[in-house]
């Protein structure tokens, strides 16, 4: 199990938050877009025919002697989008990054499904070749659906700590599993996406031309509410290396000669908070929640903690 | 700038290899990281293409290199030439006599001829051995040829000006043996040249006069003299106060008694002249007289002068003598040096030991001598001496007369008969007195064995018994009566140190012969420190007065249970005309054809300086070393100071 009873009970509290109304599909708790049958007023229509006349407002027709409808707020369900990178960066760190992206997510399912949300998990980065896993888990809702959500995630906690498995030859690629899901998606709503972030650029593009940030841009040009856990282990936050080394990346192989002095880990930290302020200009000019945490957090201060700060959560 | 050994620069070629290993450092060890995706970000504008770029601004290789050029140049021996001493040895004379102290050049002349004697020292070629002379009241080798620099400079160092003389003749005596043994040698004078040289003396190698010194502005109390005057009470002191300057002055000299000043004087004093001063208001019970010029000259150490006085009546023996008349005794007696007698007959000696009230009542004596008379009742308890006994007291008792005895000492080189010749001696007739238990025989009868003549001690009472009356004898006809007398005298009385000059010179040598019972000498110098002196074959020796002042002798004499002490003081005066004369001497005679002879070519001498590298060298490895750990270094500092942060 990935949390127990108690921690279950505590997040019930929670809720995921939407800054506007959207369209869902079925009777739910949220504003929607439409018009339907709630008791909060929305407007008034001028008849046509066809129309439901049980709906016609009889006051003003008294006063006006026209008919109008009167129009309520719809109340339907969200679905709330999770995305976890799962690429081999991901499989890192002390405590682990991908088992903690992973708990997130299930927190975050839970969260949503307690609130009479639709909850849709999809794994970035999972090669069609890892048998017997399967990528997506469709939109349900529904605290009964939690154990389904839990198992479904708990199939892709890292099986081996130990990072020395064989490194693949065609990386996954994230961002573009990102583009497509984009295309895809019917019912936009709250998506978290929670990643390292860590590309491999194939070419010195402008980095607002990475293929991640194009990916984002498509997101929320889809309608998504974009939020962003950016997920770093402390040793990719402060390295602690020294002389020469020749860095291997866990998911490319590929190989990087550095000097580990101490100018150049000075630099290395500089080069990092420029990547997030990088980040955070690109995601608040579209909308988009920034929430960069190190794995050392505990899950339970980043849940109460930070994402209500960012009102993701309330 | 030259080098010893320059071939040393071909380890230059070192450099390119250093700076290859550089190039082709390579070997890297693999690390495993999540993502190398900022690395490449970071890396990307600093991992350039060619490797001379990432030799720019690379700190490490910098420091290396420039360690390694330090290194090759210090092997290389760079040196300089620098005004010094050449040769294969230096011999440095130094002068400490009193006018070295003068303080015409600040600090003083001899702390100048230490800068002197450095400056040629740390000039001197590495392997130049050097050999320190100082030249004092005698000359002392303090470093003889040694190249350690560091032990030359700790003997310059602990150099001191010594209020005595200069012995510049021994100790060119002395550097002339040194450098005649050593081939190519040099000797160096620091002085200023107020010293006693030979008309000629001959000097193996050359010869380098450095005076030191400007002025010759210099007084000096030169004399000093405290008298009894026959017309006052008071004491009369004689002053004389030397001028060695060119120019006329006015001093003000002071004249203190026992440390209160009781007269001054301005004393005009012509150029190279002198003034004295008479002062008859010297009060009586003066020990110590002290002259001091007020306000300083160059040289302080010959501006004042002590003089004791040891001649006042209270310090002088008491002796009374009972006695008929007898001006033999008498007239031995008076000849004997700080003693005063008291002469009385029997009436007299009865009554003032009655204590009448009528009769002056006579001072305490430390001896008395009964001739021909034996005092009734109790005997006194003062040092005894009985001539010729009448009748036997409670110390010895009197059986009979010896007719013409022959008189013979009792042992051949008893003290008491020291000097004195006994063979021509008559005697008509002497008392007949066993010798008691507490006395040891002098004198005997050669017949009867007799004693003629003892002395002992009962109680710590010195008592001597002379068995026979002058009047029949011609003993006081003899030479050796005085001599007896005097011997006698020093035994009976209570211990004198015996014969200490009143005043001598700084450096002189004391020798006196303090009396066969004194046991233990201590002299304290004016500066508090004291010495026990021992006394070897009847003979003190104290040489160590170089502080000029007053010494106090104390001594102790007499057994364990009556110990008698007693002090005496005497003056040390640097009255040294020829130190005083601070003037210094521009050219030493004795070496200007030397001086001219020698050209200056080999004044030259090699200045090193690959110390000077060796230190760079290791300051820049000591740098690199830190470059390289800096990281480390720094994680230490940022957990000090968080500890600290936290601490407070």
């Amino acid at each position: 199990m990935l949390f127990d009873e108690s921690f279950l009970r505590k997040l019930e509290r929670l809720s995921v938050m939407s800054r506007r109304a959207m369209a869902g599909q079925l009777q739910g708790e949220r504003r929607s877009t439409k018009r339907g049958q709630s008791v909060e007023f929305a407007d008034f229509r001028p008849y046509s025919p066809g129309d439901d006349f049980r709906r016609i407002d009889w006051n003003a027709y008294a006063r006006l002697e026209r008919f109008f409808l009167k129009l309520f707020v719809e109340e339907e369900d969200l679905t709330v989008h999770i995305l976890v990178d799962a690429s081999r960066s991901m499989d890192w760190g002390d405590p682990n990054k991908l088992e903690y992206a992973l708990r997130a997510a299930g927190a975050l399912g839970y969260i949503a499904m307690a609130g009479l949300d639709r909850v849709t998990v999809t794994v970035l980065g999972v090669t069609s070749q890892d048998s017997g896993k399967t990528d997506y888990f469709s939109p349900l809702r529904g605290k009964q659906s939690a154990n389904a959500l839990f198992s479904f995630l708990e199939a892709h906690l890292p099986i081996d700590p130990s990072p020395d498995h064989p490194v693949t030859q065609f990386p996954n690629r994230p961002a573009a599993q990102l583009q497509s899901y984009a295309a895809r998606a019917q019912n936009p709503g709250p998506l978290i996406l929670i990643s390292d972030l860590f590309e491999h650029p194939s070419s010195q593009s402008p980095v607002t031309q990475l293929p991640i940030y194009q990916s984002l841009n498509a997101l929320a040009s889809k309608g998504f509410e974009v939020t962003l856990l950016h997920t770093l282990s402390s040793d990719e936050l402060r390295p602690e290396l020294s002389g020469d080394l020749k860095l291997i990346d866990s998911e490319t192989g590929a190989e990087v000669e550095i000097t580990a002095d101490y100018d150049l880990l000075q630099r290395y930290r500089s080069g990092l908070s420029i990547w997030q302020n990088e980040l955070r200009l690109f995601c608040g000019a579209r909308g988009m929640h920034y929430v960069p945490f190190e794995t050392s957090l505990p899950l339970e201060e980043l849940l109460f903690a930070w994402l209500r700060q960012y009102s993701v959560l309330k | 700038m030259n080098f010893l050994t320059p071939l040393s620069f071909a380890l230059t070629i070192l450099l390119p290899v250093i700076i290859a290993m550089y190039l082709l450092k390579l070997r890297r060890s693999e690390q495993m990281v999540s993502s190398t995706y900022l690395w490449r970000r970071m890396v990307r504008d600093v991992e350039a293409n060619a490797p001379w770029q990432r030799l720019r601004r690379n700190l490490l290789l910098l420091l290396q290199l420039l360690f390694l050029l330090a290194v090759i140049l210090s092997l290389a021996r760079p040196f300089t030439w620098a005004q010094g001493s050449g040769g294969e040895a230096t011999i440095l004379l130094v002068d400490v006599s009193a006018s070295m102290a003068a303080t015409d050049v600040p600090p003083s002349r001899l702390e100048t001829a230490k800068n002197q004697a450095r400056l040629i020292i740390s000039n001197l070629p590495e392997e130049t051995r050097a050999t320190l002379i100082a030249a004092g009241e005698s000359a002392q080798v303090l470093i003889s040829t040694s190249t350690d620099r560091r032990l030359l400079l700790q003997a310059i160092e602990g150099l001191q000006a010594l209020p005595v003389g200069s012995d510049l003749t021994g100790a060119l005596e002395l550097a002339s043996a040194i450098a005649a043994r050593q081939p190519d040698s040099e000797i160096v004078v620091l002085s200023d040249g107020r010293a006693s040289l030979p008309e000629r003396l001959a000097l193996p190698g050359q010869v380098r006069y450095i005076p030191i010194g400007t002025s010759g502005e210099n007084q000096a109390v030169t004399l000093l003299t405290l008298e009894g005057s026959a017309s006052s009470e008071n004491l009369t002191a004689f002053v004389q106060v030397s001028n060695f300057a060119d120019a006329p002055v006015t001093r003000r000299l002071g004249l203190y008694a026992d440390d209160q000043l009781i007269d001054a004087h301005d004393l005009e004093i012509p150029a190279l002249g002198q003034a004295s001063v008479i002062s008859e208001i010297v009060p009586p019970e003066t020990k110590i007289i002290e002259a001091t010029l007020v306000e300083g000259d160059f040289l302080s150490l010959d501006d004042r002068a002590w003089a004791v006085n040891r001649g006042s009546n209270a310090d002088n023996q008491q002796i009374t003598l009972v006695s008929p008349g007898n001006r033999f005794l008498e007239t031995a007696l008076g000849l004997l040096p700080g003693v005063e007698t008291t002469v009385l007959n029997m009436d007299g000696w009865k009554s003032g030991r009655l204590g009448d009230a009528n009769l002056p009542t006579f001072q305490p004596s430390n001896l008395i001598i009964f001739d021909s008379a034996i005092p009734t009742g109790t005997l006194p308890s003062d040092s005894l001496f009985f001539v010729g006994p009448l009748a036997s007291t409670e110390l010895f008792s009197v059986t009979g007369t010896i007719e013409t005895p022959i008189p013979k000492p009792a042992k051949e080189d008893d003290p008491l008969l020291a000097y004195a010749d006994l063979s021509q001696i008559t005697i008509l007739d002497a008392a007949k007195i066993p010798l008691p238990e507490w006395a040891r025989p002098v004198i005997v009868d050669e017949t009867s064995g007799l004693p003629l003549l003892f002395s002992g001690e009962v109680a710590g009472q010195r008592i001597a018994v002379l068995a026979f009356d002058l009047r029949h004898s011609d003993l006081p006809l003899q030479p050796a009566f005085p001599i007896l007398i005097a011997n006698l005298t020093g035994t009976l009385l209570p211990g004198r140190v015996g014969d200490i000059p009143t005043q001598i010179k700084t450096g002189d040598t004391v020798t006196f012969t303090p009396l066969p019972e004194i046991e233990s000498l201590k002299i304290t110098s004016p500066d508090g420190t004291s010495t026990q002196l021992e006394i070897q074959g009847g003979r003190a020796v104290f040489g160590d007065t170089r502080q000029p002042g007053v010494y106090t002798v104390n001594w102790e004499a007499g057994p364990e249970q009556s110990r008698r002490e007693g002090s005496l003081q005497f003056a040390v005066n640097l009255a040294n005309p020829e130190e005083s004369n601070i003037q210094p001497v521009e050219n030493l005679s004795l070496f200007a054809e030397q001086a001219d002879a020698e050209n200056t070519p080999s004044q030259q001498a090699r200045r090193e300086w690959w110390r000077l590298l060796a230190w760079l060298a290791l300051l820049l490895i000591t740098a690199e070393w830190l470059v390289y750990n800096r990281a480390t270094l720094a994680k230490l500092g940022n957990q000090v100071t968080q500890n600290l942060k936290r601490e407070t």
